[in-house]
This record gives structure tokens, sequence and C-alpha cells, in this order.
């Protein structure tokens, strides 16, 4: 790939969630076993000095930097013929940008303000990912270096000094930091999950991200077939948690500091008694019982007794839908200083690459 | 203003204190900042080394532990409880309890020196009589206020306990609840600090007992009846939170009621002068 740089610029083609539904981005998005023949075709396209390919589940976006004579549709008409897409479709559910727009995309989709959960840091690592994987195949040279360099600094930035990624908004993530005030370590509470359902799922993972050694899996469909890999038994092991006979789970109530029930028995699973029973075992240890299913497993009267800490889909839902409204106050705030300094470093970046250019002029000349 | 006048240096103290609060709270706002976290450490550090020479230059002033009139010893209960907050940090660390301290003693302490009756210059009377003229005695007076201060704590560290059960009550995400610490952590402090205050006020009493049994005179019936009762109060509270009969909410609303009964109490505990046991020596002084 060639590095020299004169009168460079910077090229994005994408298509995210923003203006893509979900069926629309299985179709653009590259498989993974494709991506290899795209790199090799991408880096081969005139005046395209460097590449690089973002593909995660909510965007596929190409950044570019070229020289003189290449022509930004160059990336939509390649795209469209390498997936053998129709190019008006593409034209439609996608989005081109060029020079300072690049960059201040960039730091938006770095910082997770342009991400479908605002403030979510998972986009970083993707972003990280996929610029390494560039460098690796040596298509990313200086100005895609320079750009995902400060893209790192601009995410770091944002986290650091606004409040884009204040307050959990994922269900597993709150319900950890709910864990968190009531017994302080998450890592030392003893967690309980009935039933193998989404929220239960997502409270698990976010339970072991955080070190919990302590994770019970208990279903309806454990007993019926112990033999055949169930779902409770599945999430056990993918976890490295425990399973828990469905018959047994009532007189163990006591050895767990958080309950989540996430059934579709209909019925109630958990009744004031059962929990009365097994306060008198722990009486001073407090008790988080989480009821993720409709209809409801826990007799909602267990909240009046002392030291337990009821909360249902709507609670939960609630704080992170709270949570997620302070971040949105937010990301206009983060939005304007990221522009700011999306210009500053574009001022840099070209200031830079036209002293390059005259540099090299000014040695062929004298050579 | 001098830094060698007792009141002034107390009202210095209590202003440090103050802004402790303030950038305490800042913290949780700015909780990237480590000059409000470092900032309100300083503040209660060099306010409490003020408060102590105040307390140290009054001691001087009166050839004794100055705990002579209201304001020496709501001084002395401040200087106790922002004491046992400096210890005990160092044992475990509950997020926004300096800050809640440092507004206690504030609060208190800006109060105590606003009422100027609450400083009756006892020492210049020409009646006045060393106020603790047996050790034993100060040392009792002491221990009994320092065991106070720890109640102080504890009263603190209850309320924080039910300011985050009721934020976690009530379901909402709050400033409060997610700067304060875990419950559990709360509750465990709390036995903790009952169970060294407990054995402060019990030492204190052991003290005060041996000199009473020699100077039955000085002590007032009512003045052991409510010692008495206040320390068995403590001592049930903590049978009942060993036994686990009682905790949560309950235990923390009954020693915060327990703090405001022994905080009444105090201005009915006043021993009987040396110069009214002994009509020859009058004195206004009291314990």
């Amino acid at each position: 790939m060639n590095n020299s740089v004169t009168s460079s610029s910077l090229h994005l083609l994408g298509s995210s969630h923003h203006i893509a539904d979900l069926a629309v981005r299985e179709k653009i998005s590259l498989p993974q076993g494709k991506i290899d023949d795209f790199y090799k075709g991408l880096s081969t396209l005139p005046g395209l000095d460097e590449c690089l390919l973002l593909n995660t589940c909510n965007r596929t976006e190409i950044y570019g930097a070229s020289s003189n004579g290449f022509s930004p549709d160059m990336l939509r008409e390649y795209f469209s013929e390498f997936h053998k897409l129709d190019p008006e479709f593409l034209r439609k559910y996608s989005y081109q940008h060029s020079g300072e727009k690049v960059v201040r995309h960039l730091f938006e989709v770095t910082s997770g303000i342009d991400s479908q959960m605002v403030g979510e840091t998972e986009i970083l690592g993707q972003v990280k990912k996929a610029y390494e994987d560039a460098c690796e195949r040596k298509v990313s040279g200086k100005m895609l270096n320079r750009l995902f360099q400060k893209g790192f600094q601009a995410a770091k930035w944002a986290r650091t000094n606004t409040g884009i990624s204040k307050g959990q908004i994922n269900l597993g993530n709150v319900l950890c930091e709910l864990a968190r005030r009531i017994f302080g370590k998450v890592s030392n509470s003893r967690l309980l999950v009935i039933g193998a359902g989404e929220v239960a799922e997502s409270a698990m993972e976010a339970f072991k991200s955080r070190g919990s050694q302590a994770i019970t899996v208990t279903g309806r469909t454990f007993d019926w077939c112990p033999l055949s890999r169930r779902k409770p038994d599945e999430l056990a092991e993918k976890y490295g948690g425990f399973a828990l006979a469905f018959s047994k789970f009532q007189e163990s109530l006591h050895h767990f500091d958080v309950i989540l029930t996430s059934t579709a028995s209909g019925r109630s699973l958990i009744s004031v008694d059962a929990i009365n029973q097994a306060m008198k075992n722990r009486p001073a240890k407090p008790l988080f019982l989480i009821d993720a299913s409709v209809p409801r497993n826990i007799d909602e009267a267990v909240a009046k007794t002392d030291n337990v800490f009821l909360y249902n889909m709507d609670d939960v839902s609630a704080i992170a839908n709270e949570n997620l409204k302070s971040r949105m106050a937010e990301v206009d705030r983060c939005r304007s200083v990221l522009g700011k300094k999306a210009v500053r470093i574009w001022e840099q970046m070209t200031h830079h690459a036209l002293a390059n250019s005259s540099a090299n002029q000014s040695t062929a000349s004298s050579s | 203003m001098y830094l060698n006048e007792a009141r002034d240096l107390l009202w210095i103290a209590s202003t440090l204190y103050a802004f402790a609060v303030f950038f305490g709270f800042a913290s949780t706002h700015f909780t990237k900042s480590n000059f409000c976290k470092n900032a309100t450490l300083i503040a209660i550090v060099t306010g409490f080394t003020l408060h102590t020479r105040g307390l140290y230059l009054r001691g001087l002033e009166i050839s004794g532990c100055p705990l002579g009139n209201s304001l020496e010893r709501v001084q002395f209960i401040t200087w106790s409880l922002i004491l046992t907050f400096l210890i005990l940090r160092i044992l475990w660390k509950l997020n926004l309890l300096g800050s809640l301290c440092s507004g206690m003693a504030a609060v208190f302490g800006i109060i105590s020196l606003f009422k100027k009756e609450w400083d009756y210059p006892y020492w210049l009377d020409s009646s006045y009589h060393r106020l603790f003229s047996d050790p034993w005695i100060e040392l009792h007076a002491s221990i009994a206020i320092f065991s106070y201060g720890i109640f102080a704590l504890l009263a603190i560290v209850s309320s924080m306990y039910l300011i985050q059960r009721k934020a976690l009550l009530s379901k909402k995400t709050g400033l409060w609840g997610t700067f304060l610490p875990p419950i559990h952590d709360l509750d465990h402090s709390a036995f903790r600090l009952l169970l060294i205050g407990t054995l402060f006020l019990t030492l204190s009493i052991v003290v005060g007992g041996m000199h009473w049994l020699q100077n039955p005179e000085f002590v007032t019936s009512f003045k052991l009846f409510i010692t008495l009762l206040l320390w068995a109060g403590y001592c049930i509270l903590f049978f009942l939170r060993y036994k686990s009969r009682l905790f949560g909410s309950k235990f923390s609303q009954a020693t915060i009621a327990l703090f405001i009964i022994a905080m009444v109490s105090m201005g009915f505990v006043n021993s009987k002068s040396k110069g009214s046991a002994n009509p020859s020596t009058m004195t206004s002084s009291q314990e």
C-alpha cells in the first residue's frame, strides 16, 4: 500500500442502526469468511492509500485515506459489486462522509454516543479490534493511524469528562449495581436463577463478569429430563455455575443472597411463607429478589419483610430508562465538544499532510 | 483572631469541618476529581488538629479536662466523633462518612459557639475550684464523653443505613443511593461501633463507680439512674443485635433514638459540685 500523502483526504462509507433496521443490516454486514477477500480487493482500488473495515452487529463501515484521483463513490461501487448488493439499495441504506466529517463520526462512534445503547463501551473494543486487524494486514497508514489514535483519546475524554457512561442501562448491569448497593462486592454474593430467560442470562453474564463464583441455576425443565441438555444445565455450564434440582430450591432459599426468577410458569413460585422461613435462617442478612417473570413468580407481599428487597421487571427497566435519560442529556454537550476536537484534529492532519507533501517536493526537486 | 485563643481555634475548626462537608459532597458530583477527595480529608485533619489545640488551651486555662460547660461538652463530643472517624478510617472506609461526621461536628460546633450562654466562664468565679480534683473522675468523664463520640458516629452510620434502605425501597436511582455505602457494610460497621462504644461506656462506668463507692455524696441518684439506664439500653441493644433479634431498620432506629436520649440526658447527669457537697467550698462546676 502506498503511504505517501499528497493532498490526502479521509472517506467513509457506512451503514448503521440509524438508517437500517436489523434485516437490512444483516444483508449489508460482511460475513467473517469474506473479509480477507474484501480487503484484498479494497486495497487495489486506485488512489486509495489506506483502508479499514469496522464490521459489528450494528454497523458496517469502511474508512479510507486517499491521495488525488480517488473518488469516494468508488467505495460504494466496490462494496455493492463485492457483496452483490443492488447499488440503489446500498445508496438508500448507507451514508458517505469525507474529510473532517469522518473524524467527527469516528469520535462519536468510539465515545459511544452513536451507539444504539448510548454510552456503551463495547464499541470501543470493537473499533480497537478492527484497527488492530487493519494494522496486521498493513492496510492502515499514517492518516488512519492518527485518526484512530485520536479516536481512542476522544473516547477516553468523553467517558471521563461527561456523563454519557454514567449509570447502568443494561438490565444485568442494573441488577449488579443494585446488588452492590445491598451487599457491597457482587463477587461475594450468591446468585440463584430460577428459569432461563433472556434477563436471567443477562444477569448471570453481569454477575460472572464481576467475579461471582457462586451462581446456581434451576428450572422446571431440569427435573423432567436430567440426562438431556436442557437450558438450566447449559446455562450453569456456560457460566461456571451449579445446577440445582427444581424440587429442592424452595428449601435452599436461605443459602442465596440474590434470587432471580425468570420463568413462564404463570404461577407463584416463591411465597411469603417461604421467604419468612428463609429469613429465619439468615435474619440479619439482606435478601435481594428479582421477579423478571410475567405473570410474576414471587408473591408481592414478601416486600414487607424486613431486610428483603423485591424488584420486578418494571422497577429494573425504570432504573435503566432513568439512567439512559441522564446519558441522553449529556449527548449534546459531548457531541459539541467532540465536534470542536474533530475540527482541530482535521486541521492538524491536513496541515501535517501538506507539510509532508511540500517537504517531499523540495527533497525531490533538490535531488 | 488569635491562634492561641481556644474559641478562635474552635471557630476555625468548625469552619474547616464545614469546608470538608462541601468538598465531600462535591466529590460525589465530580467522581474523577482527586482534588475534592483529598481536600475533604485535609480539611478534616487540619480542623481536628486545631480542634485539639483549642481544647488543650481551654484545658490549660481551667487546669483540667474541659467538660465544665455545655460548649466544652459539645466540643469534646464532636472532637471524639472526628477522632473515632479518623481511627476507624484506617480499618474500614465508608463513602461519605467523613462528610457526614464533619457535617455533624460543624453544625454542633457552630451552634455551641454562637450560644454565648453555653460558654459560661465558670473558671473565673471566685469560688471556682478545680473541676476534677480526682484524676479517676477526670478519666471517667473523658471516657464517657469519648463513648458518646462513638455513639454519635454510630447514629450517623445508622442514618446512612436508613437513607440507603429508603433509596433501595423507593426503587429509584438517586445521588444518595448511588454514593452511600452498601447496607450490608453499614450494618456491620454499626454493630462494631456499638460494641466499641458499649465497651468504652462500661469502662467509664466502672471507673466512675470506683469513685462513687468512695465518695457517694458527689453523685445524685438521678444521675446514677440515668447513666445506668443508658448503659443498660446500649447493652440490651448489643445483646439483641448479637443474637440477631434486632437488626436492619429497627436496629438503626433504636441506635439513633438511644443517642438522642443520651444527648438530652446529658443536661441532667451533672454531679453535685464539690461546693454543694461540701458547704465550705461552693462551686458551680459540674461533670
